[in-house]
């Protein structure tokens, strides 16, 4: 057997034969590793733990940190302990329904290559779904590319070919694109941002977990998809390292390759063998292949139920032979499920994979096949040509590891200036290129490229409303509504406030649909662990995460952390935790979308001003320094929410949109820009003198991004509107929709076509 | 009896839910028939080939499964006279099968649905008209004149392709049932968003008992998924799109 004497090897030697072997296991684990077997460990073992001890698998930097997010609430149906999350979605029918939801990052993938890599970022998450026996009903994207001026060749056709690669793949397997942000910003030129998340439907009595059932000593472990290649070997310990340009190419290996078309008849499928399942009451355990592959996923399956394994690697469906053993046993081939399943129903699920579906007809070699069993020995063994290339204690194996590290936390944004801006550049000019900047121009001809409305259950399509809205069940008029945020400008001067701040846009924009609040996820993307400065722009982020979460009374079911994203030269990428907030409508007839509805309406701000410029699309136009980061109140911005929802559950509400990226002028010209696709002639607007509104300047005003909504009420619903507002303070009224297309303010007035020219083209010569 | 309607689906096919619910829902007896089930195709009256990638669209989209064992049926059923309607994907593949336009031998296409003059899959809201007389294609028959038809265009091949002698015949013989407008009804070829000949989002064959078309319907086919929710309406009641779906039953029923 192929093994590393590592008792016999100096520190020195131990490394360098570790690095020749792509070993990123450090020298004190590979000794723990021998010390505790009390042998030479096998290659096959050492490539299993390098996987499933890397940062990938093991959370071993972050997991301390993130038990301090809350996970619990009356909605969680279930929390972060498996591929996913669930919240709970309603009754209908005398049943209990739940939302699936995973969110994930596939960032150092799709900065090597991105069109497989953004395309099997989508290919996991859907499996973390599916495997809870959940239908996938939708997918969301938030993307950070670098800067794409016309001569930046290579980031350019990064960012062309992360949008192509989530279009092909998701367009493809029949999942509607909901949601998703995109941020352009030079500090991610050399390692974009591909987060993922992804949305499924499951009766709460029918959830499938990813553990081998507690009876389930001798289940059957049933491999189910692509036949397995040499691809993807290595993902895991990949993509916990920090990319060198210089190893790209010797990177490209270790990402995997991309069947969507396969995938859309394994989904398929697999809903079959669900429904078989659920028919007969039998209980099975059923997991994804991620990370470390066969041999993470059987050896998570079995470990979570209390058991051992036994497979043997010969009887693995491969798409070439004399494949090495560590490469079947941790490759990363995509495509793939393992079941855990009781003898008596093996056969059945594999006619319906094999033989009603086809597989082997639907891919070169993919099926269904037996592997191995769950054994009641607490032993991980894999053999192979007759031989034990594997043999170790289970619990060693998927245990936890823990690294401990020093953080030094970030200096917060020295805010400077006490009095109002004061500023040369008219409005006219500032406004248009507020327009026209890559934060806050149209997303149109990106998300053009997605499929929003496959499977005809898609309500509310992205660029609609500020959240997408779905109605997933057929007869019901339960609702869900997403959202994806985080903003980099913000990430970059504030880590801590960059997370309160995604927390509180998701959240906004749930409510700005009219939905509830009813959990959310996060994926961490931040620089190295081992770098304490770094590292304490993550612990920083987690801090805002969990304070901003609790106070609004909301769980994290889901999340996924992704280190070792770096900027070059030594410094990280700008802090960029991203939060997904899932929202719940009882009556999907309530929801609200952005198009201004009719004229004489009155608008609404409902949110506070602030003299606080940090992190604006303005301060970046200005080059402002010393801007300090505007403060959340969530005590506050929970009243103005709760009296949001009640108004739009009243019909109150003819149209709302929150001010984000852009500031308060931006919110205006877009909803009346949201009348094109309805086919209606833009409403135009005119906004009151800033006295009536506004208690700081009027660029901070105007351009601030402090957050808040505003809403359109018509005026025969102001009364009612007011009443229920009753001694809300942050319930200002700002203006009024006016016949003319016109966006109105002091002597000034924009026709909205021109503003519209100045925001709908900006990134058409990008993704034409 | 209710004629039953059989909902189509190859490897790759990812919209047959949804139609196969809006059919439901304006009344027709509608079920999913799977690949390997082939045999029992023989019992339906009527087959619709919902949206997707069929065999992944190798060659051409539409090209492979216009060879499967299921045309086989669909083919002699639309040569027998029943109603056949395939959307997306399945207009591609009727396309394909040489059903429709028709002109020239059965798998032997004269014209396609073929790549988006944009070079990649577009996703956008469209309005459709028909532009040919209520009698010359059974399946939208029962539409009222000048009604205008939301539905969503999804699809990286949905250009009208074909020789100019064969696009001629194809305007010549109004085999153009709808046609991509704007709100007020007009049509133009530049409303078609991938630059289809002739501004043409569904074709029919000579005798008007099949229609190939390629935005959905069905996405814009209820009140909660149409864009103009109407305060006090049943939320998920068919509207829109169904209209279209509506002139299908009708059709079978009067078939």
């Amino acid at each position: 057997m192929r093994d590393l004497a590592v008792a016999e090897l100096d520190d020195e030697t131990l490394r360098a034969r570790a690095d020749a072997l792509g070993l990123a296991l450090r020298v004190d684990e590979l000794r723990g590793i021998a010390q505790r077997l009390g042998r030479a460990p096998s290659l096959v073992e050492l490539y299993a733990f390098d996987a499933q001890w890397s940062e990938h698998c093991s959370y071993k930097s972050s997991r301390s940190l993130l038990a301090q997010l809350p996970t619990k609430g009356a909605d969680v149906v279930l929390g972060p302990a498996e591929d996913a999350g669930i919240l709970h979605l309603g009754e209908h029918e005398g049943e209990r329904y739940g939302i699936v939801i995973a969110h994930e990052s596939h960032n150092h993938p799709s900065q090597v290559v991105p069109f497989e890599g953004a395309a099997t970022g989508i290919g996991g998450i859907v499996r973390d779904v599916l495997c809870m026996g959940a239908e996938v009903v939708a997918v969301a994207d938030p993307l950070r590319f670098g800067n794409v001026d016309p001569a930046r060749t290579h980031q350019r056709a990064v960012a062309r070919g992360v949008v192509d690669g989530i279009a092909a793949y998701g367009n493809a397997i029949g999942v509607p694109n909901l949601a998703g942000d995109c941020y352009f910003d030079a500090e991610f030129d050399d390692n974009v941002l591909v987060n993922v998340v992804a949305l499924g439907l499951v009766k709460e009595s029918q959830i499938i977990h990813s553990r081998v059932p507690k009876h389930g000593a001798d289940f059957v472990l049933l491999l189910v998809g692509k036949a397995t290649d040499a691809s993807g070997f290595g993902g895991a310990s990949f993509s916990s390292v920090a990319l060198d340009a210089r190893e790209t190419e010797s990177n490209k290996g270790a990402v995997q390759v991309p069947d969507p078309f396969l995938k859309n008849v394994i989904m398929r499928a697999s809903y079959r063998v669900f429904s078989m399942l659920r028919e007969r009451g039998i209980e099975v355990g059923f997991k994804d292949l991620g990370a470390g592959g066969i041999m993470g996923c059987s050896a998570e399956l079995c470990s979570a139920g209390g058991f051992g394994a036994e497979l043997d690697l010969d009887t693995v469906n491969v798409a070439v032979d004399h494949l090495l053993p560590e490469v079947i046993a941790v490759g990363e081939t995509q495509e793939r499920l393992l079941w855990a399943l009781p003898e008596e129903i093996v056969d059945e699920v594999e006619r319906i994979y094999n033989e009603e579906f086809s597989l082997p007809q639907v891919a070169q070699n993919a099926r269904a096949v037996r592997i191995g069993r769950a054994t009641a020995a607490q032993r991980y063994q894999l053999r192979h040509r007759g031989e034990l290339v594997m043999d170790v204690p289970i619990d060693f194996l998927t245990g936890t590891v823990r690294d401990s590290l020093p953080a030094q936390p970030p200096d917060p944004p020295r805010a400077r200036r006490k009095q109002d801006l004061s500023c040369e550049r008219t409005l006219d000019d500032l406004l248009h290129a507020t327009l026209a900047h890559r934060d806050v121009c149209s997303r149109a001809p990106l998300y053009r490229h997605y499929d929003a409305v496959v499977r005809g259950r898609t309500v509310i399509p992205r660029g609609e409303a500020d959240a997408g809205v779905l109605a997933p069940i057929r007869g019901s008029q339960l609702a869900i509504a997403l959202s994806v945020d985080g903003n980099p400008r913000i990430g970059r001067i504030d880590p801590e406030r960059a997370a309160e701040h995604a927390v509180y846009e998701a959240v906004r924009n749930v409510v700005a649909v009219g939905a509830e609040p009813i959990g959310l996820t996060d994926c961490l993307n931040y620089g190295s662990p081992r770098d304490a400065r770094q590292f304490g722009e993550l612990v920083a982020g987690v801090d805002g995460l969990a304070r901003s979460a609790r106070t609004l009374g909301l769980a994290f079911v889901s999340g996924n952390v992704s280190l070792y994203n770096a900027a070059g030269g030594g410094h990280a990428i700008p802090a960029s935790p991203i939060v997904a907030c899932l929202g719940r409508l009882t009556d999907v007839s309530q929801c609200v979308t952005l198009a201004l509805k009719e004229v004489g309406s009155r608008l609404y701000l409902v949110g506070e001003t602030q003299r606080a410029l940090g992190g604006s699309v303005l301060a970046a136009l200005l080059s402002l320094r010393d801007e300090g980061v505007p403060a959340i109140d969530f005590e506050r911005v929970l009243v103005e929410h709760r009296f949001l929802l009640a108004a739009a559950r009243a019909g109150l509400l003819h149209s709302a949109h929150d001010i984000s990226d852009g500031g308060l002028l931006v919110t205006l010209a877009e909803m009346s820009f949201a009348c094109y696709p309805a086919h209606r002639a833009p409403i135009g607007i005119e906004l009151d003198g800033l006295a009536g509104w506004s208690n700081v300047g009027r660029y901070e005003s105007l351009f601030g991004e402090w957050g808040g909504i505003v809403v359109e009420v018509a005026q025969r619903d102001v009364d009612r509107f007011e009443e229920l507002a009753g001694a809300l303070e942050s319930v200002r009224e700002i203006g009024t929709t006016i016949e003319q297309p016109f966006l109105a303010f002091d002597d000034e007035a924009w026709e909205i076509d021109d503003l519209h020219r100045s925001w709908s083209r900006p990134l058409e010569e990008l993704f034409p | 009896m209710t004629a039953r309607v059989a909902v189509l689906v190859f490897p790759g096919t990812n919209s047959e839910e949804e139609t196969r619910d809006l059919l439901l829902d304006c009344g027709a007896d509608a079920r999913i028939v799977h690949w390997s089930e082939a045999a029992s195709l023989a019992y339906y009256d009527a087959f619709v080939l919902p949206g997707g990638f069929a065999y992944e669209d190798r060659i051409r989209a539409g090209a492979i499964a216009a060879h499967d064992a299921m045309l086989d049926v669909v083919i002699e059923a639309a040569q027998a006279g029943k109603l056949v309607m395939g959307i997306c994907n399945g207009a591609q593949i009727l396309l394909e099968a040489g059903l429709v336009p028709g002109s020239g031998e059965i798998r032997r296409p004269t014209a396609a649905f073929t790549h988006n003059a944009q070079g990649h899959f577009i996703c956008e809201r469209v309005l459709l008209r028909r532009t040919v007389a209520a009698e010359r294609c059974a399946i939208a028959a029962a539409l009222p004149e000048g009604t205008l038809i939301p539905a969503w265009a999804a699809h990286g091949q949905g250009r009208l392709a074909a020789s100019a002698a064969h696009l001629e015949e194809i305007e010549r013989g109004g085999h153009v049932v709808f046609r991509y407008a704007d709100a007020r009804g007009a049509t133009d070829a530049h409303l078609a968003p991938q630059g289809s000949a002739l501004g043409a989002a569904a074709l029919t064959n000579r005798e008007g008992n099949v229609l190939a078309i390629m935005p959905h319907p069905e996405r814009d086919g209820w009140n909660f998924n149409h864009l103009d929710r109407r305060e006090g309406a049943d939320i998920l009641a068919p509207s829109g799109g169904s209209t279209l779906f509506g002139s299908f039953v009708t059709a079978l029923e009067r078939w």
